[in-house]
């Protein structure tokens, strides 16, 4: 079951790569929110103490299902932008590569790390790849929101990643950065809005004034 | 005690929210340097106080780093109430109440600096650090000009995406550690030498990387010299002289790990790498600098390649990254501080634009050329003794081409910075800018050359004399490496 879902949450990663309509890459992020929920729910429930994992596991769900997705939603309609069209690279190859990194998660994790007792290859292959394929697509896409949506599923690998520890880190130390990346996600929002209404569009290139050589006030 | 310096600024944070007077929540954060002071001053020198909680604790690695934090603070809340009087510049329009988050802020940023400093646990640090970005991302950018926002928004992406992978090192680092659940540094010493070296050389990577970007360590310097021009000065300083110390306490704790579990030979490459990196990178791009902000923001990547190359030398040399790191700080304080007046008398950061600083303002001139010669090292600043005691270190380790390689990039850098000082400190002002400067004179108050000039004083005294009960501090610091 746990395993299905990990799964899904590896192909999800090629679906971002292989789309350019940014409401359906923030359909995407409801879509992980509620699989890394659900990984939660039935893989994690043995180590902790049941307070701390309710509120882990809800406020999973709340922060990355729900609150960050409706948010992103909100900046879509205000900036009126609907595709990532601008990619150096189409979304045939991208799709490809994506799928060449999730192999090659898979393969590091089975035949390297599978003698490690504490990680599940299959956990921590789909996560590297996530972390990786997410970090890739930051650099090839040119839209300023889909970079923050690439940030998000970033982040998802790496909580991704802390689950496939079988040891908990401390509950403090989760909550942070779940309160950590959604402030992060909320001022790069904000940043984003000021963008749009200062730039006449999104373009990454127009952030790119401030040089050593040249001066600009 | 270390409940006061961390739940004050909650309670005050929030009666600023509510109230959004200038004067109060000046008043406000005036307060909160004085208590910050004080107790900082309480918690290093006396033995009395308990030291210790759940999550924070002062030990002898962090009392220095605190109370380098705790006087930059106060010394910028002192020149910040001359500042913020003419805010916001460059005829910026803000609605008085959003303009009133400026002192907030600050105070976030202060209070984040501090929880990342006192924190005894690699996990709340973390969050501390990621909080640290996110508060200081409103302050640079606060002039609201379209570079403020380029700057703001590299600043946020790239520390954000630097710190998850950071994450990804301390998930690594929770691997190698095998039984142990738990992140606090007491626990992770005392169990080092049983911790998986492949594992553990992993999450040393992942871990310098994440917050060598918050700490300005090439090549993930990026945001540096972009944040540092824009941020309004006092902010400037405080990026430079506290928050890169704050991320470099935690490089400094996990390379304690390494050393313990005896890989610190492999942490000491990637650092010295970096180190040499750094001043590279600065001995490169300070030459053709357009903008005074600027590169004093590349000699804080410089500095922190230094104290990375110190830490990576080891033995005397952690004395003498400690004394750099008090002298960087204050030094490199003053010197954005003296750079906000020269942007308020001038109006731009043009280094082409100001001629004849010590005509248009003889105090300013002169702290500007201090501050220079407190930087670069020249006898007596305590840097002259930090800087030598790198190189004599390198001499007696006999890595002679490293030795050479360091005095020669640095006295590039150096000639670099020292020519632009002197270009822009002598000579005579245009016409056009002397109508501007003597406009704008008012502008600077009294309370805007006071901390420069005590900060310099400390700065050259310390390079003669330090006194023995800092020199106590210091010497307990070099035991945290």
């Amino acid at each position: 079951m746990e395993n299905g879902f990990i799964l899904l949450f590896g192909l999800s990663m090629l679906y971002l790569a292989a789309t350019s309509r940014l409401i359906s890459h923030i359909r995407l992020l409801i879509a992980q929110g509620v699989l890394l929920f659900l990984i939660c729910c039935f893989g994690h429930s043995e180590h902790t103490g049941i307070l701390n994992f309710s509120f882990l596991t809800i406020e999973t769900l709340i922060v990355k299902a729900i609150i960050i997705p409706w948010f992103l939603f909100k900046i879509l309609k205000k900036t009126n932008s609907h595709r990532d069209v601008a990619a150096n690279i189409p979304h045939f190859y991208c799709l490809v590569i994506a799928s060449v990194i999730l192999l090659a998660g898979f393969l590091a994790a089975n035949y390297w790390f599978s003698s490690v007792k504490m990680i599940s290859p299959i956990y921590f292959g789909v996560s590297i790849a996530t972390i990786v394929i997410s970090l890739w697509l930051i650099t090839i896409k040119h839209n300023i929101i889909s970079n923050v949506i690439e940030f998000i599923t970033m982040e998802n690998g790496i909580f991704l990643l802390s689950l496939s520890v079988a040891k908990e880190m401390p509950i403090l130390v989760n909550l942070g950065v779940l309160l950590d990346v959604f402030i992060a996600v909320y001022i790069l929002g904000l940043f984003v809005n000021v963008i749009n209404k200062e730039f006449k569009d999104l373009e990454v290139s127009n952030l790119s004034d401030l040089k050593d050589y040249e001066y600009n006030d | 005690m270390i409940n006061t310096l961390l739940i004050f600024p909650i309670i005050a944070g929030i009666l600023m929210l509510l109230v959004r007077k200038r004067v109060f929540d000046n008043l406000l954060l005036n307060v909160y340097a004085v208590v910050h002071f004080v107790i900082t001053l309480l918690l290093t020198f006396t033995q009395n106080f308990n030291k210790v909680t759940q999550y924070f604790a002062v030990d002898n690695t962090n009392k220095i780093f605190l109370l380098v934090l705790s006087f930059v603070f106060l010394m910028v809340t002192i020149y910040n109430n001359g500042y913020s009087k003419n805010l916001p510049s460059f005829g910026v329009q803000i609605k008085n109440t959003k303009f009133c988050l400026y002192w907030f802020m600050v105070l976030t940023f202060v209070w984040a600096m501090t929880g990342t400093i006192l924190s005894t646990d690699l996990g709340i640090a973390w969050v501390f650090v990621e909080a640290t970005t996110l508060s200081s991302a409103y302050l640079i950018f606060f002039n609201r000009t379209k570079n403020a926002i380029e700057a703001a928004w590299k600043y946020v992406f790239i520390c954000s995406i630097g710190i998850a992978l950071a994450f990804v090192g301390i998930i690594f680092l929770n691997i190698s550690t095998g039984g142990i659940n738990t992140l606090s540094y007491a626990a992770l010493y005392a169990h080092a030498a049983e911790f998986d070296p492949m594992w553990l050389k992993l999450a040393f990577v992942f871990i310098v990387f994440g917050f060598g970007a918050k700490m300005g360590l090439a090549p993930i310097h990026f945001w540096l010299p972009d944040a540092h021009s824009e941020a309004p000065s006092p902010i400037s300083s405080l990026l430079s002289a506290t928050l890169l110390n704050s991320a470099f306490l935690v490089i400094v704790r996990v390379f304690k790990i390494m050393t313990l579990a005896n890989c610190d030979s492999y942490a000491r490459m990637i650092l010295m790498l970096m180190g040499f990196l750094s001043i590279f990178v600065t001995a490169v791009f300070v030459y053709h600098i357009k903008n005074y902000k600027r590169m004093l923001a590349y000699s804080s990547i410089e500095n922190m390649g230094i104290l990375a190359i110190g830490t990576a030398l080891g033995g005397t040399a952690y004395y003498a990254v400690i004394l750099h790191l008090i002298g960087h700080s204050l030094a490199k304080a003053s010197f954005f501080l003296t750079s906000g007046n020269i942007l308020e008398l001038f109006d731009t950061k043009r280094i082409k634009s100001v001629h004849g600083l010590m005509k248009a303002d003889n105090k300013t001139g002169w702290l500007w050329i201090i501050s220079f010669l407190a930087i670069c090292a020249f006898p007596t600043s305590v840097l002259f003794i930090s800087e030598f005691l790198i190189i004599k270190t390198m001499i007696v380790q006999e890595h002679y081409i490293l030795c050479i390689l360091f005095v020669l990039l640095l006295t590039i850098v150096l000639y670099g910075i020292g020519r632009v000082v002197v270009k822009m400190a002598f000579g005579e002002e245009s016409k056009d800018k002397e109508k501007i400067v003597e406009q704008n004179k008012k502008k600077v108050t009294i309370s805007m050359y006071i901390p420069q000039m005590i900060m310099l004083l400390i700065v050259f005294i310390l390079g003669v004399y330090v006194p023995p009960v800092l020199n106590n501090v210091i010497k307990l610091a070099v035991f945290g490496f």
